[in-house]
């Protein structure tokens, strides 16, 4: 019978080199790692995603390598024999991988699978809704983010909001030193105690980077729980990889109207000061977004919509966000 | 099988009995030196053809070269010893396979074996979770350590916590891969426990401290690739974050803890067995006659305490420590069998190149440090870095200087000396054969979800970043 390459047909296959890493993992019952080290849904995406790919079958067929060079090690006779077993199986299968899949679509069934138009195929009873909304600054996103969480009825956070949330987390947990701590300390700041202190909290991991992985728990945390709209925070890239379905939305506006709108919010800024804080906080997005998420801030590609507020306002922004949910 | 074994068998009695061939061999040209016979050229095909073997074969056939990879070896063992003993004699030639395997292999492979029991049975447990600063800190302690627990002992010791510590990454060769450069080989420079090659120098009259001379090198080469290995790191680490990658730590969980800690004093009893080996034969056991084999071939009373000692401190932690934490470091013999079936061809195809190098060494014309530097450390990459450093070092000795550091081999100077350790030292990391413990790092991370760089792959890694890295040693101390 003719094999069907479909996407069912790739992710059994990637569940079972998955689960088959597994096996090896415990059988041989070592604490060093293993080969697939991420979650199982995020790593069976990666893989499918590889093998999609007919140039990199390779990698998936070295990965299979690694995990075999793992189950010979296995002491166990009649268990790595069955191993060996799946592991022969597997690795036919894989070498009768088509060469080529193309169909001439232009759609990517990753990211289609993740965007929000086909909204009613994909969330289902246990899915929220969630949308990630970047902003360049002056640009008005807080506010047509907000004001769509209002009406929507969803939960909004923004940096400060997520901010508190991991505050409290941290002093309940004590796996972060909170700034209150640290600002309390100041005081009588010593640096060397401050570094080993912030090595052993944690990790060795840098403070910066922690805080990004905790945030991230956190953004996952609440995509199981809650329908939400999330300001910035990488929450876009921190989904996508996660495979949890999300819009992503980047607003901006010509830099005159955006300066403007700055200037207007913050009558004590001249045109000058106005123009600098505009430069300092999108570089800081920028710079932040391409060290966490290794992609480019703002650029179209990146996002499912990208609009220009200075066209629409909020009100047009809110409303047309709005009628992709209807 | 058995029609194999009864051919070698007929050919090596008919070989012994025929004298004629080693009278032919030398009417032919070749020289017979009291040291041993000088090869042609040819006869490294076999060495050379190995190293190709280990090279190829696991990028092209991998299963089948994890198969059969001791039949390849004993392949060119009979392709090096065959026409070696036509040439010169069955006699010769069990006498130089024999030296080679009692002298060189035989405790080598004992002192790998030792540490890979007792590090196996040190579990190294923690919440430290591996970020390029992180693992600059490991790698730098790591080769200060090399000096004092010796470039095996401390890559075994801390290869399994790199591994671990690293273990939420995906791509991590890179980690692997300077862990050989610095733990494995550079840091072995400070002391005669290091590396093998400064203890050769401190059993023929260089003082124990003279190679903490050495420390200025090192720094450099130390600051130049911690340097490199962090931004390189620091690619990498970025690019597991932005593909959602996230460290697992317990938080209630110690930062560090050692489980089978005791097993230290093993290391300790095998550090010093290695000691002893430099220190017994120009002490207590100098005029003392090792138990004789065959021919000039002696195995040395120094050698039979060190093994002795290693295998008692193995066999000790074995006995001492519980099978989980084994099990928890994933140990396995497979390591070690590779390298012992790998290493025993090598030791024994490589001894005409040794010979010649022995021969003609002093006749390279070799005058300068930075000279010493570059052709102990090229041909330490391939050969054993021991009898490299000691035919350079002889070389040096027999130059008539009368200033500088007096050994039983003449007196050296400084520079020239420090050249020479260098070079048998640093560049044994230019190739996963350049030195022991490259070899077993490579394979206990293959074992562990490392996909490791292939033989030249690696080479690649070094040449771009060792050799750079040694131009400059070269500019600032050698010239």
């Amino acid at each position: 019978m003719e094999r069907i390459y479909d996407d069912k047909y790739f992710r059994e296959l990637a569940e079972r080199i998955y689960d088959l890493d597994t096996e090896v993992y415990e059988a041989v019952g070592s604490s060093l790692g293993r080969v697939f080290n991420g979650s199982k849904e995020r790593m069976v995406s990666e893989l499918m995603k590889t093998m999609m790919v007919r140039e990199q079958g390779y990698l998936i067929r070295s990965e299979l390598a690694l995990i075999s060079n793992m189950a010979r090690t296995i002491t166990n006779k009649p268990k790595r024999k069955e191993i060996m077993i799946k592991y022969d199986a597997l690795l036919k299968e894989l070498m009768e991988l088509p060469t080529s899949f193309a169909a001439g679509d232009i759609m990517d069934s990753r990211m289609a699978g993740l965007n929000v138009l086909n909204l009613k195929e994909r969330f289902g009873e246990k899915q929220h809704v969630i949308v990630c909304i970047s902003r360049t600054f002056g640009s008005a996103g807080s506010e047509i983010g907000f004001t769509l969480a209002d009406e929507l009825q969803m939960n909004f956070y923004d940096v400060s909001i997520m901010d508190e949330v991991l505050k409290r987390l941290e002093t309940e947990d004590g796996t972060v030193i909170s700034q209150d701590d640290l600002d309390r300390q100041s005081a009588h700041r010593n640096l060397a105690k401050e570094y080993f202190d912030n090595f052993r909290h944690y990790h060795g991991i840098p403070k910066r980077d922690a805080e990004f992985f905790l945030t991230s728990k956190l953004i996952l945390q609440k995509a199981r729980e809650e329908d939400f709209i999330i300001m910035g925070r990488c929450a876009d890239a921190i989904l996508s990889n996660h495979n949890i379905p999300h819009i992503s939305i980047f607003i901006t506006a010509p830099t005159v109207v955006r300066l403007h709108r700055i200037m207007e919010i913050n009558p004590h800024l001249d045109a000058k000061a106005a123009t600098k804080l505009m430069m300092k906080q999108d570089a800081k997005h920028m710079k932040r977004y391409h060290y966490y998420t290794g992609r480019t801030w703002g650029k179209a590609s990146n996002y499912d919509l990208c609009i220009n507020s200075g066209t629409y306002g909020i009100r047009g922004c809110v409303d047309m966000i709005k009628s992709m949910f209807k | 099988m058995k029609k194999v074994a009864a051919f070698l068998s007929s050919l090596l009695v008919f070989l012994t009995v025929n004298p004629l061939l080693a009278q032919a061999a030398e009417t032919a040209g070749e020289t017979v030196t009291t040291t041993g016979v000088v090869p042609p050229l040819w006869m490294c095909i076999p060495f050379a053809g190995l190293l190709l073997c280990i090279a190829i074969f696991p990028l092209v056939k991998e299963a089948w070269w994890e198969r059969n990879r001791q039949y390849a070896v004993i392949l060119w063992c009979v392709l090096f010893i065959v026409p070696f003993a036509i040439f010169y004699g069955a006699g010769t030639m069990f006498e130089t396979v024999l030296e080679c395997i009692v002298n060189d292999y035989l405790t080598f492979i004992v002192l790998l074996f030792g540490l890979y029991c007792v590090a196996g049975n040190i579990k190294v447990e923690g919440n430290l979770a591996g970020s390029p600063r992180v693992n600059v800190m490991l790698l730098a302690i790591g080769t200060l350590l090399s000096s004092w627990l010796g470039t095996t002992g401390a890559s075994m010791l801390l290869v399994r916590p790199m591994i671990k510590m690293n273990s939420w990454r995906k791509d991590r060769k890179h980690i692997m891969v300077f862990f050989i450069f610095l733990i494995s080989n550079i840091g072995g420079c400070l002391t005669p426990i290091g590396d093998p090659p400064l203890l050769m120098g401190f059993s023929r009259g260089v003082s124990f401290f003279w190679s903490m001379r050495l420390f200025p090198v090192l720094l450099v080469n130390m600051v130049i690739l911690l340097v490199v290995f962090y931004f390189i790191d620091q690619f990498f680490y970025r690019k597991e974050i932005a593909r959602g990658a996230m460290p697992k730590y317990d938080p209630e969980a110690p930062l560090l803890r050692i489980k089978g800690a005791h097993n230290l004093l093993f290391i300790a009893m095998i550090i010093t067995a290695v000691i002893l080996s430099g220190v017994l034969p120009v002490t207590v056991l100098k005029n003392v006659p090792g138990i004789h084999l065959f021919g000039d071939v002696v195995l040395g009373w120094t050698s039979v305490v060190e093994m002795a000692i290693i295998l008692l401190a193995a066999w000790l932690s074995f006995k001492t420590t519980d099978c989980s934490i084994r099990k928890q470091n994933h140990f396995t013999w497979s390591a070690i069998q590779e390298v012992a079936t790998l290493f025993i061809g090598i030791f024994i195809t490589m001894q005409p190149a040794l010979m010649i190098l022995k021969s003609a060494g002093a006749s390279l014309g070799l005058e300068h440090p930075f000279q010493m530097f570059w052709i102990t450390g090229a041909l330490s990459s391939f050969l054993d870095n021991t009898p490299t450093y000691l035919v350079f070092l002889t070389t040096a000795g027999a130059m008539g200087f009368a200033e500088g550091i007096s050994t039983t081999l003449g007196i050296v100077p400084v520079k020239m000396l420090m050249a020479i350790s260098c070079g048998a030292v640093f560049m044994g990391a230019n190739t996963y054969i350049g030195n022991a413990p490259n070899f077993m790092v490579k394979s206990i991370s293959d074992e562990n979800g490392i996909r490791m760089p292939s033989f030249f792959g690696y080479m690649l890694w070094s040449l771009c970043i060792l050799i750079p890295t040694f131009i400059v040693d070269t500019l600032i101390f050698f010239l």
